[in-house]
């Protein structure tokens, strides 16, 4: 029986259906521990507190399962987010489309540096994006003088995003913030499972070789899987911008870890081939909601917090590992299985005189 | 035409060795006394601590892994020493347990690396978070500082000459460290291990206890290096030595050290050592700030790989205009052997 | 398209294909002219020529460095040749990339499938096809996939991820590809390595199909009697040059041997018979679960124990027991009367004993270092100072000893392992375990994939230690090497034991029947693969 389940379903959808369960169980256990644990704004607090990072991961997804990483993320945030702030400080009325799409464009540009250097100059991915980082730091810099951008510079629509929803259901708001990470990860699980190209990332990742030889576009696929994590980013840095509104020299830094940390918990393989959008965005949620929530236990002092989080992420890869392992070695063994029958059947025909 | 592994290495070596007389030379121009052994040593005193992981580090990326969570441990390490000195311990107890924390740290990250199996790079991020986590535990958001006199000089106390104790421990660290790797059995070991651990393995090989044994020493003289950082700013925080890691790796990958695993050599790691020093020492004199310096290191490093990639394929595409041009030439492949770079059979 | 038996003329050695494949008389499909290709200083193709027609089997043969896999890996646009033209229905083009190939209907399967483990089979059929429209519609990809492999009379589920396929499957599942891309030459790069003997008759039923179909093929084989059972032309390379190009009919194994080593060889290593000594290793109900059961022997000093079986017996899972890679979980060893636990090399190592593995590449030596380096690896520490410094000199004399000794035809030791050919690799190989001193060498598929010279020195090697007094079981599914080689045959099956057969009792017919699970029937001495035999009766694998 368990072996008719373990047929059909997918290894990626039995991560995503766990991290369901854990997540209610830990909101479940906040709930009993923290009075008034259960209400809206814890809501908004988790969801708008996860909704840069999960936003970020879709891209970083991407680059994640053709094996390999973007680091340069925060800088992509920080440097995004201080140049279209600092245009926007001085102009009149801009549509905040035209912003956002802005914002896209120059991350887009920035991640097709990334995605040049690694997919044709055939620089692994770790060290391109470990120069990037700096290099777009340093861009930062040098854009900025060192100078930060404050919000009164700012556009109100843009300042009071945070505060903005979109819709509200039962009393309960959903953030625009947390909107734009819901359509940003909805639309990336259809790229992911809809997409030739989503299908030929898993490929790229899965086998590269194979790949090769198939004739897949890799250096092209590569190159866009770049591309599409600069400008999830590059909305990140909107982002930011709306809910941070002062943009420092150092706005964005570390972001990077996180990201990853997120996309990791949520299942996507760091060797590439596995892993899904909808995972990462429920690693981000699982993180965020640790955090936000240790701090209002009174549990556990709120300096623990950094070493319940590592352990958290160790947990989830140790786990993750150990439950696909688990499943594969389940299929090899309900493949054989099959195999030996079919093979036992055709043996009993031919002793039966065929 | 095959050559050893160690052969292969040496172009790196010295294309390090050119661009590091070139930095020194144009740094020297503009100021006098710069390439005095002195000032050299006082450069080196200023990335000591860093420099110190990076021999570690170097070890750690041979064999195939990465380690997140170094600079976590550098500061895990100073709260340690601190957090026991606060509560009356003597400092010299303090470093001891700190070194010990170190190893533990190791110890952990190989555990779920080289025993359980799991990815060093989703490891080690999580111990980065978690260890720096505990520092937080243990001295919180406070600084912890007062410490004896020796103990804040002792990294820049001149033993011999003009070089401190740090340096003198570098040295030494340098000369262990190329042993280590080059001549013993432990360094072939992490040289077959990044290039295949399946292939060790069926050697005979020990691989897991090999592995876990780079990490607890990645931790311990990250620990080491914590323990002189902490020392040298004269106070222990829970957010000291923050994204170390990433300037160490940098460092490392600049030596020559393949991402992949399976080659680099120490001298190539000392060499990128004292290039980045004086490269930002230079960028430094010229008024470049920091941030700007390590975009241009970031940039060195992007190019250090891209352009030998390009180079071999523009050589590549020539050889095949000229061969197209003059018809085949060069003799077939002597019996049972086949050029570097073609596919076997 | 369905598979019939049709009444044609003689198989194989037909020349030319017979009247019913169409296309027989126009330009060739594919044809390469004039092909040269350099890496480096060393030229790997130097002015070859080859024509593959439809619906005919092209087989090429050629030793380990021959420039076979250059060949290869330019008419699939994965390399690109420096000098010589490629031809497509007699007109030039150019391949200059794999979807160039994959334009013009040329695919290639190699001995190791290129499959994405974490896609389904269907998306693994599909995957790369450049114009199935702009959304995946999963439905009708699955449809499609139980088409192709309806037409190839295989039984899979579409939908199953495509880890955990065995390797004849993963075969099956690149050759749907290559018919859901209307493949107009297929190249098959030592497809049946690692096949049961059933799997090489659905296979070669497969290729039948094909053939009828128009589509030539190039085949790779280093296995003779396959290649003259199949082929209707053979073409042979000898370092990076064309030699001969014949109809099957014209050609012998021993002529054709002649070409790629350009001197005769004797064909096979006859080995004289042995007088074992003592009982070194006594195996008892020996088990593993999941992989096999029950398996029981005595192994004497200077004894060659042949274990022979069709893949899927298992025979490799009994030496990763005995080397400690997969330890039993059942059973007894004994090792001089001793019982001993073996859980994991180095344990083995220490007991002295020692396994070569099968896959040379994945586990046998490590490429970027030299050849002493790999040598002195599982012995290590007895090249070791005190303090742990290595002896480097040591290493290098030890190394030169076994280069004389096994002639490893390399430079010097210090050349890189990647640098040699299969057949020196393996010999290094060799030398790596025989450094450790071992009593009991298991050797498993030692000769596989290297070329017939190296493989006829590899067995006298064998010679030379069994009568030194080791102790050597041979894994192979090589039947006339295990015949030849061994004082007694093993045989399993399906992971259990089924006889030990001495060697003077020995016959095809019987091991084959042995590891097939049946009565011996009447087969000829190699595996029928007739082709377009009506009568042929398949055997229930």
């Amino acid at each position: 029986m368990m072996d008719a389940v373990l047929r059909r379903v997918r290894p990626d959808q039995v991560r995503e259906l766990t991290l369901v369960v854990v997540l209610v169980a830990m909101i479940a256990f906040f709930a009993i521990q923290i009075p008034n644990y259960l209400s809206p704004r814890t809501f908004t607090n988790i969801t708008t507190g996860s909704a840069i990072i999960a936003t970020v991961a879709v891209g970083q997804v991407l680059v994640l399962l053709t094996r390999n990483v973007d680091l340069s993320v925060g800088s992509i945030v920080g440097l995004v987010a201080y140049t279209v702030g600092n245009s926007l400080a001085g102009m009149g009325d801009v549509n905040p489309v035209i912003v956002i799409l802005l914002c896209m464009a120059m991350g887009a540009a920035l991640g097709a540096i990334n995605g040049a250097i690694v997919a044709y100059g055939r620089v692994p991915a770790i060290i391109t994006t470990l120069g990037t980082l700096a290099l777009f730091r340093t861009g930062l810099v040098v854009i900025s003088g060192s100078k930060t951008v404050t919000t009164d510079k700012l556009p109100d629509w843009l300042v009071s995003i945070p505060s903005t929803s979109v819709i509200t259901i039962a009393g309960v708001d959903i953030r625009v913030l947390f909107g734009i990470a819901l359509v940003a990860t909805i639309v990336g699980q259809v790229v992911l499972r809809y997409l030739p190209y989503g299908r030929r990332l898993f490929a790229i990742g899965s086998n590269p070789d194979a790949a090769r030889v198939a004739g897949l576009p890799i250096r092209r696929d590569v190159f866009f899987a770049f591309v599409g994590s600069g400008m999830m980013a590059g909305i990140g840095g909107f982002m930011w911008l709306g809910k941070f509104g002062n943009i420092t020299v150092v706005s964005g830094s570390g972001l990077e870890l996180q990201v990853v940390a997120a996309a990791v918990v949520g299942g996507v393989n760091i060797f590439g081939g596995a892993g899904s959008m909808f995972g990462a965005l429920l690693g981000a949620l699982l993180i965020q909601t640790l955090q936000t929530s240790l701090l209002r236990w009174l549990g556990i002092s709120q300096f623990a917090l950094d070493a319940v989080l590592g352990a958290l992420i160790l947990f989830a890869v140790a786990a993750d590992a150990i439950i696909l392992r688990r499943m594969q070695e389940a299929w090899v063994r309900v493949r054989r299985q099959d195999d030996a029958r079919a093979r036992a059947s055709r043996d009993g025909e031919a002793a039966r005189g065929t | 035409m095959a050559r050893s592994l160690r052969g292969r290495m040496r172009g790196w070596d010295v294309m390090l060795f050119g661009i590091l007389a070139v930095v020194v030379t144009w740094n020297a121009i503009d100021t006098p006394g710069y390439a005095s052994m002195q000032n050299q040593v006082n450069l080196l005193q200023l990335g000591i601590e860093r420099s110190i992981v990076v021999l570690a580090m170097a070890f750690v990326i041979i064999s195939g892994e990465i380690d997140l969570s170094v600079a976590s441990v550098m500061a895990l390490s100073g709260a340690v020493a601190a957090a026991m000195f606060e509560r009356g311990m003597p400092i010299e107890l303090g470093i001891l347990v700190a070194l010990l924390v170190g190893l533990a740290c190791g110890a952990f990250n190989g555990f779920w690396i080289a025993v359980v199996g799991l990815p060093s790079l989703a490891v080690t991020l999580a111990t980065l978070i978690g260890f720096r986590g505990l520092a937080t535990m243990l001295i919180e958001d406070r600084s912890i500082g007062d410490f004896p006199q020796w103990f804040d000089t002792m990294g820049q106390s001149s033993i011999v000459g003009p070089f401190t104790f740090s340096i003198l421990l570098y040295g030494v660290l340098v000369i262990a460290a190329a042993v280590l790797l080059h001549l013993t059995g432990f360094g072939r070991i992490t040289y077959v291990i990044g290039n295949s651990k399946d292939v060790a393995r069926f050697s005979g090989v020990r691989v897991a206890w090999a592995r876990i044994r780079i990490f607890m020493m990645s931790g311990t003289i990250a620990a080491l290096a914590g323990v002189l950082y902490t020392a040298r700013l004269g106070s222990a925080r829970a957010s000291t030595a923050e994204g170390f890691e990433l300037d160490i790796i940098t460092v490392v990958l600049l030596g020559g050290v393949s991402i992949f695993g399976g080659s680099g050599s120490m001298l190539g790691v000392v060499l990128s050592t004292f290039l980045v020093l004086n490269l930002r020492n230079g960028l430094s004199l010229a008024g470049i700030e920091g941030n700007t310096q390590t975009g241009i290191v970031g940039a060195l490093l992007i190019l250090s790989v891209l352009l030998p990639n390009i180079a071999a394929s523009v050589q590549d595409r020539r050889r095949r205009r000229t061969a197209a041009r003059d018809g085949p030439g060069g003799t077939p492949p002597a019996p049972g052997e086949i050029p570097e770079g073609a596919p076997a059979s | 398209m369905t598979i019939q038996a049709a009444p044609v003329g003689e198989p194989g050695r037909s020349g030319l294909p017979g009247n019913d494949a169409p296309g027989a008389a126009l330009a060739p499909v594919l044809e390469m002219r004039g092909v040269s290709r350099a890496f480096g200083s060393t030229q790997a193709l130097a002015d070859v020529s080859i024509a593959l027609h439809g619906g005919e089997i092209h087989a090429l043969l050629g030793e380990n460095g021959a420039g076979k896999s250059t060949l290869i890996k330019i008419m699939t646009g994965v390399q690109q040749q420096d000098t010589g033209d490629i031809l497509v229905d007699g007109r030039p083009v150019r391949v200059t990339s794999s979807q160039d190939a994959q334009r013009l209907g040329v695919a290639a399967i190699y001995q190791e499938p290129m499959i994405f483990p974490d896609l389904s089979v269907a998306e693994n059929i599909f995957i790369g096809h450049q114009d199935r429209g702009h959304i995946v519609d999963r439905r009708r990809m699955r449809r499609e996939a139980q088409e192709v492999m309806a037409r190839l009379d295989v039984s899979l589920n579409v939908s199953d991820p495509a880890r955990g396929l065995t390797l004849a499957q993963q075969q099956t599942v690149e050759i749907a590809k290559a018919i859901s891309l209307n493949v107009r030459v297929l190249i098959m790069d030592e497809p049946t390595a690692s096949l049961s003997a059933h799997e090489v008759n659905q296979l070669f039923r497969i290729i039948a199909a094909l053939r009828r179909q128009g589509v030539a093929i190039l085949f790779i084989s280093h296995r003779m009697e396959e290649v003259f059972e199949i082929a209707d032309r053979v073409t042979v390379l000898r370092d990076g040059r064309w030699i001969s190009t014949r109809p099957a009919a014209d050609v012998t194994p021993a002529t054709a041997i002649r070409d790629m080593v350009g001197r005769d060889v004797q064909e096979l290593f006859q080995r004289p018979e042995s007088h074992p000594g003592e009982v070194v290793l006594s195996v008892q109900g020996l088990g593993r679960a999941g992989a096999f059961q029950d398996v029981t022997f005595d192994l004497r000093a200077g004894e060659v124990l042949g274990f022979a079986g069709l893949v899927g017996a298992r025979r490799t899972d009994v030496g990763l027991a005995l080397f400690g890679i997969s330890p039993s979980d059942s059973g007894t060893i004994l090792l001089d009367g001793e019982p001993i636990t073996v859980r994991g090399p180095q344990d083995a190592v220490r007991l002295r004993i020692a396994y070569t593995t099968e896959d040379r590449r994945q586990m046998g030596l490590v490429f970027p270092l030299s050849i002493a380096a790999n040598i002195s690896l599982p012995s290590l520490p007895r090249f070791l100072t005190g303090a742990g410094l290595m002896r480097r000199k040591m290493e290098h004399q030890v190394a030169d000893s076994y280069r004389a000794r096994l002639r490893i035809r390399a430079p010097s030791v210090d050349t890189i392992a990647s640098a040699l050919s299969g057949g020196n690799q393996q010999k290094v190989v060799l030398s790596k375990w025989l450094e450790t001193r071992p009593r009991v060498l298991i050797l498993d598929e030692p000769t596989r994939g290297i070329d017939v010279g190296a493989k006829v020195e590899v067995h006298q090697l064998v010679d030379e230690l069994v009568r030194e007094g080791m102790a050597i079981i041979l894994i192979s599914s090589d039947l006339p090497e295990v015949m030849t080689m061994s004082d007694r045959i093993l045989v399993m099956r399906e992971g259990r034991q089924v006889t030990i057969v001495p060697r003077a009792e020995a016959t095809q017919e019987l091991l084959l029947a042995a590891a097939m699970g049946q009565e011996a029937v009447s087969f000829s001495t190699t595996v029928d693969a007739s082709l377009d035999d009506a009568t042929f009766a398949e055997p229930p694998a």
